[in-house]
C-alpha cells in the first residue's frame, strides 16, 4: 500500500514536471514556432471552440447593433438624436463607410472578438479569416488610419498585432515626403506606452509638431499613404546622425472598433488618395449622411427636375420657333424637351448653353460644283 | 441491496466531466457575450472544480491542456496561460482537502484565490504590462474579476449541485 502511494506520488510529480517543462518550452520557443503550434491547435482539436467563440462574438456584435438601433430609436423619439455617444458612434461608422466607399473593393470588414484585453498583449482577434481572403501580413485599418497587421489567419478568424505591439514596425514618411524613417511603438511607461516613435530620420530632415506621418509603401506589407499619426516632438537620443520623433497615433486604442482588413490584392494596388485629406473624408461622411435622407432628397430633386423641365421646354419651344424660320433642320421640340428633362435630373450650370443652336449652313440650290464629285 | 461502488463512482466521474465540458463551452461561448474589463473566467472554475476530484498529476495535465487552449486562441503570450494553469490545477488538487469541507464560502474563497493567482501569474509571465498599469490591473481589475468569478462559482455550485458537488471521503 505504501509502495502504491509512493508510486502514485512519483507519477504525479513526473506529470507536473513534464507539463511545466512543456509549458516553459512553449513560452521560450521562437515566435514562428509558437504561431505554428497555435495554428495547428486551432485548426484541429480547438476548431469547435474557435467556431463557438466566433459565433458568440457575432452574436455579441448583433446584440450590440440591435441595442444601438433601439437606443437610437428611443433617443430619436426624445429629441436626443445628437447625444454625444451615438453621434460619435455614427460618426465612426460613417467614416468607416466613407473609407469603404473610397477603397471600393479589396477589403473585408471585421469585428473584434473580445478575448484578452488589448491592453495586455496588444493583439486583436478578428472574426474573419482565410475564407474571406484574409492572409498574414494584411494591413488592418480604420477610417482614422493604421491599426496594425494580421499576423496569423485561420479559416474563420485571424490574429492581428496592433501598432503598440513590440514587434510592430512600418516604414513611414512625412506627408510632404521630406523625411523618411521607421515607426515603432514607443516602449515607455504609463500613458507614453500608447505613443509611437519615428526613428532613423536623417538629421537634415526636421519635422514640425503636428506634421502628419503616413506609411511610405516601402516594404511589402503596408501600402503608401495610410495615416499613422502626427508628430508631437523630437526625442533626444544618443544617435547624432539621425533624429527620432515622438508620434501621436491616428488610431487611439479606445477608438478601435470595427476595422477593415486590406486584402493582398488591394494592398498591392496601393491606397493613394484614400486617406488623402480630411476634406474628402468629411465630404464622404456627408454623402453617406445625406443618403439617409434619400426620400426627402428624392422628392426635392423630383420637384426641382419638374420645374427645370418646364422651364427648358419653354425655352426649347421658343428656340424651335426661331430656327424654323431659318428653314434649317433642327432638333425637334419633343426631343429637346426630353433632353432637357434628362439634363435637369443632373443639374448643370451650363444648361442654357446646351440649347444654343449652331449657325445654319446656307441652303444650296442647283447642281453641285465640279469639285464635290 | 447496495449498488456496486464502481458504477456509483463512474456516474460521479461522468457528471463531473459533463460539468467540466459545460464550463469550457461557457468560457468560449458565453464569456464573449458579456466581455468587459471585469470578466468571469469559466475555465478557471472548470479547472478548480475538476482538480479537486482527480490526482495532482492528472490535474496538472488538465490544467496544461486548458492553458494551451487559451494560449492558442490568444497567441500574444503563448505559453503563459499553459504554465500558470498547470500550476493552478496542480496546486488546487494538492490542496483538495480544503474542499472536503464542502463549505460554500470556502469554495468561493478558493476560486477567488485561484483566479487571482492565475491573473497575477499570467500577467507576470506574459511580461507585457509594467508599472502603474500592472498595479491597477492586478489590484483592481483582476481582483474584481476574481470576485465575480467566485460569485459565479458559488451560484453554479448551489444551482447545479449534482454536477459540481465536491467528492466526499
Amino acid at each position: 500500500m505504501a509502495r502504491s502511494v509512493r508510486g502514485g506520488g512519483r507519477l504525479d510529480t513526473g506529470l507536473v514536471v513534464a507539463c511545466v517543462a512543456l509549458a516553459v518550452v512553449a513560452l521560450i520557443m521562437p515566435q514562428r514556432n509558437r504561431d505554428m503550434v497555435a495554428t495547428a491547435l486551432r485548426r484541429t482539436v480547438l476548431s469547435p471552440l474557435v467556431a463557438l467563440q466566433n459565433r458568440a462574438a457575432s452574436v455579441h456584435a448583433a446584440i450590440d447593433g440591435r441595442h444601438d438601433v433601439l437606443v437610437a430609436r428611443g433617443v430619436a423619439a426624445t429629441q436626443a438624436i445628437a447625444a454625444p455617444g451615438i453621434a460619435d458612434e455614427n460618426a465612426t461608422l460613417r467614416r468607416l463607410l466613407g473609407l469603404a466607399s473610397r477603397l471600393q473593393d479589396g477589403f473585408v470588414a471585421a469585428e473584434i472578438v473580445p478575448t484578452r484585453d488589448v491592453d495586455t498583449d496588444f493583439t486583436l482577434t478578428l472574426n474573419v479569416g482565410t475564407s474571406a481572403g484574409v492572409m498574414p501580413f494584411s494591413p488592418v485599418v480604420t477610417a482614422d488610419g493604421l491599426v496594425g497587421m494580421v499576423r496569423d489567419a485561420d479559416a474563420q478568424s485571424s490574429f492581428a498585432i496592433t501598432w503598440a505591439h513590440p514587434d510592430f514596425a512600418v516604414s513611414a514618411m512625412s506627408v510632404n515626403e521630406s523625411a523618411f524613417g521607421i515607426v515603432k511603438p514607443h516602449l515607455g511607461t504609463g500613458a507614453e506606452r500608447w505613443l509611437l516613435e519615428l526613428r532613423g530620420v536623417p538629421f537634415r530632415a526636421k519635422l514640425d509638431t503636428g506634421t502628419l506621418i503616413v506609411s511610405s509603401g516601402l516594404g511589402a506589407t503596408y501600402p503608401r499613404g495610410i495615416h499613422i499619426g502626427t508628430v508631437l516632438g523630437e526625442v533626444a537620443t544618443p544617435e547624432k546622425w539621425a533624429r527620432t520623433y515622438l508620434v501621436k497615433p491616428s488610431v487611439l486604442p479606445a477608438a478601435i472598433g470595427p476595422v477593415l482588413v486590406l486584402l493582398p490584392s488591394r494592398a498591392a494596388r496601393g491606397v493613394n488618395g484614400v486617406w488623402a485629406t480630411l476634406t474628402s473624408a468629411d465630404s464622404a461622411a456627408r454623402a453617406v449622411a445625406a443618403a439617409g435622407d434619400s426620400l426627402a432628397r428624392t422628392a426635392a430633386l423630383d420637384e426641382l427636375a419638374a420645374r427645370r423641365a418646364a422651364l427648358d421646354s419653354a425655352v426649347a419651344d421658343s428656340v424651335a420657333r426661331d430656327t424654323s424660320a431659318l428653314l434649317v433642320p433642327v432638333t425637334r421640340a419633343d426631343s429637346a424637351r426630353a433632353d432637357s428633362v434628362r439634363r435637369s435630373r443632373r443639374p448643370r450650370s451650363d444648361s442654357v448653353r446646351t440649347l444654343t443652336v449652331p449657325p445654319a449652313a446656307p441652303v444650296r440650290v442647283g447642281p453641285p460644283p465640279a469639285g464635290d464629285a | 441491496m447496495r449498488k456496486p461502488p464502481v458504477s456509483s463512482s463512474a456516474g460521479s466521474a461522468l457528471r463531473a466531466w459533463i460539468g467540466f465540458a459545460l464550463l469550457v463551452a461557457a468560457h468560449f461561448g458565453v464569456r464573449p457575450l458579456v466581455s468587459g474589463r471585469v470578466n468571469v473566467d469559466f475555465l478557471v472554475i472548470a479547472i478548480l472544480f475538476a482538480a479537486v476530484r482527480i490526482r495532482p498529476g492528472l490535474a496538472a495535465v488538465v490544467g496544461f491542456a486548458a492553458g494551451l487552449a487559451v494560449d492558442a486562441l490568444a497567441p500574444g503570450t503563448f505559453g503563459a496561460a499553459t504554465l500558470v494553469m498547470t500550476g493552478i490545477a496542480f496546486g488546487a488538487s494538492w490542496t483538495k482537502a480544503v474542499f472536503f469541507a464542502d463549505h460554500v464560502a470556502l469554495t468561493g474563497l478558493f476560486v477567488f484565490l485561484g483566479k487571482w493567482l492565475f491573473d497575477i501569474g499570467y500577467v507576470v509571465v506574459g511580461g507585457s504590462v509594467h508599472g502603474v498599469e500592472l498595479v491597477v490591473l492586478l489590484l483592481l481589475w483582476s481582483t474584481l474579476s476574481a470576485a465575480l468569478t467566485a460569485v459565479v462559482a458559488i451560484v453554479l455550485l448551489t444551482v447545479f449541485r449534482p454536477l459540481y458537488r465536491p467528492p466526499t471521503v
